[in-house]
C-alpha cells in the first residue's frame, strides 16, 4: 500500500494543507513573510529615489530664450529634480534643507550670450551631502556643455553619436526595483519555508514526520508546495507596487509570472533546506536577512555584473540571486545581461533547486535526534 | 512482500514455532563523544505484554526507545522490532510501531481532528476507514466533543490522550509511550493507565518508559531498570522485591535512639535511617530480624509504633543504583 504512487501523493497533498493551516494560524509570520519583501521594495526604492537625483530651485531673472534653452539643458541632465522659484523662495527652501542647490540665471543672460560676453551662473551648493554635491558639480558643466552644443552647433564640433543597444533607455530605478523583485523573492521563499521547516524542529512535531513511514522527500515537496502558495501572496503585493505604483511595466508578462515561480521556488528549496539544516527560527530568520541583502548587492542589483570586478563576477555566478536577476531584468526590460540565453539561465536555476530539494530531504533523512 | 513481513501481518509472529520477541535489543551501544549514553544493553520484550523501561532523568531511556524506533542510530548493537532490522527495514517498523512521545509532537496550532487526519495520510490509512477510525479513537479517548477545538487549549492530560488516540490510529502491533504521565494530574493518569491496560488486552505489545515508579508497579508486566545506561536489573514488580527487597521495619520512639551502631550490627540489617524519633531499618534476606530491633530499642524506652512492610520500588531502585530515581 505504502509504495504506490496515490499514497506519495497523499502525503504531499497532506503536508501542503498541514502546512497552509499552521502559517495561517501563525499570523505573526505570516505578515512578517508578507510584509518584509513589501518593505524592502519600498525601502530600497526610497534609498535610489533619494539617492538619485538633487533636488534643485532655478532662479529664472532672464526668461528669454537662451536662459529657457539652459533650464531645458539642465532639466535634461538626469541629475536635478528642477523647480523654478523666486530668489527669496529659493534661499527659504535652501534653509529649510528642502533643496540641495540654486542655480541663478541672471538678468542679462540672453543678452550677454548674445554679445559674446561671459556670464556667470550663480550656483549655491548645501555640501552637507558629498554626494549630492558632486552630482551638482558634475551635472552643472554638462548642462553648459549641453545647452552650447544645441544653441550654438556651429561652435561646438564635437558631439557625441549615441547607437542605443535598446530601443528604450531605463532609467536607474526602473532596472534596481526589478533587482529588489528578486531580494524580495529571496526573503518571501527563504522566510515562509525555512520558518516552516524550522517550526517542526521548535515545537518538536518533527518526530510526527519522522516516525511515520512516509518517504522524506514526498514532506520536502508537501511543504514546499505549501510555502509556495502562502509566498504568492507577498509576490503578488510586490508585483502590484512594481508594476502599478512604481510603474515598471514589463516587456513580457509570460516571463514575469513563469521566472517568478522559477526563482520563487529556488528561494523556497533554499529555505527549506537552511530550515532543516538549523532547526530554529531565528537562526533562519537571521541567515535569511545576512545571506540575501549582500548577494543581491554583489549579484547585479544596479547593472549588469559584467561592469564589476572579475572577482565580484566569479562570486556572482556562485548563487542563484544573479540568475534570477538576469531572468527577471530579461522579462521586464528585455535585457540579456549575459550571453546564456533565458532558457540555460532557467535551467540553471531549476537545477539549483533540484539540488536543494534533493539536500533538504537527505538532511532529514539522516536526521537524527539529539538523545 | 517477505517472509518476514507475512509472519508479523498474521496475529502473534513467530520463529519456529515460537513467539518472535516483539523488540529484541542485543549489546545496544550509543555515545556521544566519550559520554556512553547506552552502554551494551541488551534486553527482549515479548509479544502482547507491558515492559517498562525504568530509570532516572538521563539514565538512557529516552535514546534507547529512539534507536528503538529509529529516531537515533545506535553505535553499535542490533535492534530487531517484530523480527525487522530497524536499521534496515526502518519503514516498516515505523509501520507496526506505534509513538507517544514525551513531548507528544501534537501540531498545537491545529484541532484535535486535523491532527489525527493528519497522521492517518502519513500512514496511509484507507480514505474510506479514516473517518471512523478517527471518530473511534477519539471516541475512546472522551475528545470526540472536543475534535474541532485546537490542541493548544488543551490540558496536559487531554493533550497525552490525543498523542495516545493518534498513535493508535494506524492500528500498530507495538506501541512506545515515552513517560505517557508527566505533568498529568491524578485523574487524567489514571484514565492513562486504563487506556494502556486495555491495549494489552486487545493483544498490542506495550514499550513504556517512566520514572513513576507507582505507574511502573501498576502496568508492567515485567520491568528493567536501566542505569547509567546499564541494565541494573530486569524482572516482574514481584520478582524484583522478593529478590532484592527483605522487608522495611518502621520504628516511632518516644526519644531519639542511641542505639543505632546497635541496630546496624544486627544480621541481615542493610541500612538504618534516623529521622529524629523515627527509625526506617531496611533489611535483606530471611532473617527474624524484628524480635531483636524491639529488645534492642525497649532497653532504651517504649516503642509508640511499629510497622513492617515489603519495600517497595524507590527503594529496590535505591538499593540496586545508590541513587533515588528521580534524581
Amino acid at each position: 500500500m505504502l509504495a504506490k504512487p496515490g499514497y506519495t501523493l497523499r502525503v504531499i497533498w497532506a503536508c501542503m494543507k498541514k502546512d497552509i493551516k499552521s502559517a495561517l494560524t501563525e499570523r505573526v509570520f505570516t505578515i512578517i513573510s508578507v510584509f518584509v519583501p513589501v518593505n524592502i521594495l519600498i525601502l530600497l526604492s526610497l534609498f535610489a529615489i533619494s539617492g538619485g537625483q538633487a533636488p534643485t530651485a532655478v532662479v529664472m531673472n532672464e526668461t528669454g530664450p537662451y536662459a529657457r534653452q539652459f533650464y531645458d539643458s539642465m532639466s535634461h541632465a538626469h541629475s536635478f529634480i528642477l523647480q523654478t522659484a523666486t530668489a527669496s523662495d529659493a534661499a527659504s527652501l535652501m534653509q529649510r534643507g528642502k533643496i540641495v542647490a540654486i542655480v541663478t540665471i541672471p538678468a542679462d543672460f540672453d543678452a550677454r550670450i548674445q554679445q559674446n560676453q561671459p556670464v556667470q551662473v550663480r550656483v549655491d551648493v548645501n555640501n552637507l551631502n558629498t554626494d549630492f554635491t558632486n552630482d551638482i558639480r558634475r551635472a552643472i558643466p554638462l548642462s553648459i556643455t549641453t545647452f552650447y552644443a544645441k544653441a550654438f552647433p556651429e561652435l561646438v564640433t564635437i558631439t557625441p553619436n549615441e547607437i542605443d543597444q535598446y530601443p528604450q533607455d531605463t532609467g536607474y530605478i526602473p532596472y534596481l526595483t526589478v533587482s529588489i523583485l528578486v531580494v524580495g523573492l529571496v526573503l518571501a521563499g527563504i522566510l515562509q519555508a525555512g520558518t516552516a521547516s524550522a517550526r517542526e524542529w521548535e515545537n518538536e512535531t518533527i518526530k510526527e514526520l519522522l516516525l511515520s513511514p512516509a518517504s522524506r522527500w514526498a514532506m520536502i515537496v508537501g511543504k514546499m508546495l505549501a510555502s509556495f502558495v502562502m509566498s504568492i501572496a507577498a509576490v503578488i503585493v510586490v508585483l502590484f507596487v512594481l508594476i502599478f505604483i512604481i510603474g515598471v511595466q514589463p516587456v513580457y508578462w509570460g516571463e514575469v509570472i513563469g521566472f517568478t515561480c522559477l526563482c520563487l521556488l529556488i528561494f523556497i528549496a533554499w529555505g527549506t533546506f537552511l530550515g532543516t539544516v538549523l532547526k530554529q527560527r531565528p537562526a533562519v530568520i537571521a541567515l535569511s536577512f545576512g545571506s540575501s541583502i549582500p548577494l543581491f548587492f554583489l549579484s547585479g542589483a544596479f547593472g549588469p555584473i559584467s561592469f564589476t570586478t572579475p572577482a565580484i563576477q566569479f562570486i556572482a555566478r556562485i548563487f542563484p540571486i544573479y540568475y534570477a536577476i538576469v531572468l527577471q531584468q530579461h522579462a521586464f526590460h528585455g535585457f540579456d545581461l549575459n550571453t546564456y540565453g533565458m532558457i540555460i539561465n532557467a535551467l540553471i536555476i531549476a537545477a539549483y533547486a533540484v539540488a536543494l530539494i534533493i539536500l533538504a530531504a537527505v538532511v532529514l533523512r539522516r536526521n537524527t535526534l539529539a538523545h | 512482500m517477505s517472509k518476514e513481513a507475512t509472519q508479523v501481518t498474521t496475529g502473534t509472529a513467530r520463529i519456529g514455532g515460537r513467539a518472535m520477541p516483539a523488540i529484541e535489543i542485543k549489546d545496544l551501544c550509543k555515545s556521544f563523544g566519550k559520554f556512553k549514553a547506552v552502554d551494551r544493553l541488551t534486553l527482549a520484550v515479548q509479544q502482547g505484554e507491558i515492559y517498562g523501561l525504568l530509570g532516572p532523568n538521563g539514565s538512557g531511556k529516552t535514546t534507547t526507545i529512539n534507536m528503538i524506533s529509529g529516531l537515533s542510530v545506535p553505535t553499535s548493537g542490533e535492534v530487531r522490532v517484530m523480527g525487522y532490522d530497524v536499521r534496515r527495514n526502518a519503514r516498516q517498523v515505523r509501520q507496526i510501531l506505534g509513538s507517544v512521545p514525551q513531548e507528544t509532537a501534537l501540531y498545537e496550532e491545529l484541532t484535535a481532528w486535523a491532527n489525527m487526519d493528519f497522521h492517518a495520510d502519513l500512514f496511509g490509512i484507507p480514505r474510506k476507514e479514516k473517518k471512523g477510525r478517527i471518530t473511534k479513537l477519539l471516541e475512546l479517548v472522551q475528545l470526540l466533543d472536543r475534535k474541532d477545538s485546537r490542541v493548544s487549549t488543551f490540558s496536559g492530560g487531554m493533550k497525552r490522550r490525543l498523542a495516545l488516540a493518534r498513535a493508535l490510529l494506524h492500528d500498530p502491533k507495538l506501541i512506545y509511550l515515552d513517560e505517557p504521565t508527566l505533568g498529568v494530574d491524578v485523574q487524567a493518569r489514571r484514565a492513562i493507565w486504563d487506556y494502556i491496560l486495555s491495549l494489552r488486552d486487545e493483544g498490542k505489545t506495550v514499550l513504556i518508559t517512566t520514572n513513576y515508579l507507582e505507574e511502573a508497579q501498576a502496568l508492567c508486566e515485567r520491568l528493567a531498570i536501566i542505569d547509567h545506561g546499564k541494565l541494573v536489573a530486569e524482572d516482574t514488580p514481584t520478582h524484583l522485591k522478593q529478590t532484592y527487597g527483605g522487608s522495611v521495619i518502621e520504628v516511632e520512639t518516644m526519644k531519639p535512639s542511641k542505639e543505632i551502631d546497635a541496630l546496624r550490627a544486627i544480621e541481615g540489617v542493610k541500612e538504618v535511617i534516623q529521622d529524629g524519633t523515627h527509625l526506617k531499618i531496611t533489611t535483606q534476606g530471611m532473617y527474624n530480624i524484628a524480635p531483636q530491633i524491639i529488645t534492642i530499642l525497649t532497653q532504651e524506652g517504649e516503642i509508640r509504633d511499629i510497622v513492617i512492610r515489603e519495600p517497595n520500588l524507590d527503594e529496590i531502585f535505591l538499593f540496586l543504583t545508590g541513587s533515588a530515581l528521580r534524581d
